[in-house]
């Protein structure tokens, strides 16, 4: 569980530098990438949910909630900036 | 030292990994980080270039290390967990202490970073980018500071009473410190990167 829990943690940390990098390397952030950069905050509040907080256990209404509001939030960030 | 744990059936639409009351907590939060997050795109649109030259002004690599840190200080929550589960107390101490101090460094960056904002002159009412900055990165350290305290309260029991520390009580608190980590993982690029 804890190396699976570490596994997991070298991913997030891994997607969190992909996303700094963007701005590091100045990228023009353009619409594509502005969907980019949210479908990664998508997948890391994902795993930390699922993952980290167990979510994977819980009744299906709780996956259900959490992941809507996650999507809806990428969504309007993602498609409307 | 061990202790026995009780084992909860966390199927049950009543019993989510951390408690109800949470959960509803949790997706209310997520409900209104959300919508300030709505706002703020929602702005951005009508200010863009206001946003961009706002945004410039962030520093992303304290954004980026403060990511990191509460990602970390979420690994070591999740280990608090399986260790509390396993019964090892001593293992479940040091993984929640671990997690306190990663917390404690998100604060201190934090505050350095606003440091840096206030004195260059960079305020709540400057512009819509920063009324909004300000509004849901200080909305958002304050719950970091209330996971702190509850975590420092759990880490207390832990060391002088561990038998009165219950393994919900334990994921209530872990529940509420990754609903930090999540709630940041949707700010850090909405303020710091898209704009």
């Amino acid at each position: 569980m804890e190396k699976k829990n570490l596994s997991i943690l070298f991913i997030l940390i891994g997607l969190t530098l992909v996303m700094a990098l963007l701005d590091v390397f100045n990228l023009e952030i353009g619409n594509y990438l502005t969907s980019m950069v949210m479908g990664i905050a998508a997948v890391k509040f994902l795993l930390v949910a699922f993952a980290f907080m167990d979510l994977r256990k819980a009744h299906f209404f709780w996956k259900f909630a959490t992941v809507l509001i996650g999507l809806l939030i990428v969504l309007v960030v993602g498609f409307w900036v | 030292m061990e202790v026995k744990v009780q084992a909860i059936d966390h199927r049950d639409i009543f019993y989510p990994p951390g408690g109800i009351l949470l959960w509803l907590i949790i997706i209310l939060e997520l409900i209104t980080f959300g919508l300030g997050i709505a706002g703020l795109v929602y702005y951005g649109r009508i200010e863009p270039e206001v946003f961009h030259q706002s945004r410039l002004q962030l520093n992303s690599f304290i954004g980026t290390v403060n990511t990191m840190v509460l990602l970390i200080s979420g690994y070591f929550m999740a280990n608090t967990i399986v260790k509390h589960k396993s019964g090892d107390i001593i293992a479940t101490r040091k993984y929640l202490k671990w997690t306190i101090l990663g917390g404690m460094l998100f604060v201190g960056l934090k505050c350095y970073e606003y440091v840096e904002k206030l004195t260059g002159n960079l305020e709540l009412e400057d512009n819509m980018f920063f009324t909004f900055y300000w509004l849901m990165t200080g909305f958002h350290l304050a719950h970091v500071l209330v996971g702190l305290v509850i975590l420092s309260f759990s880490w207390w029991h832990l060391k002088t009473n561990p038998s009165s520390v219950q393994g919900a009580d334990l994921e209530s608190g872990a529940a509420f410190w990754h609903m930090c980590d999540l709630i940041w993982l949707f700010l850090f690029p909405s303020l710091y990167l898209i704009f």
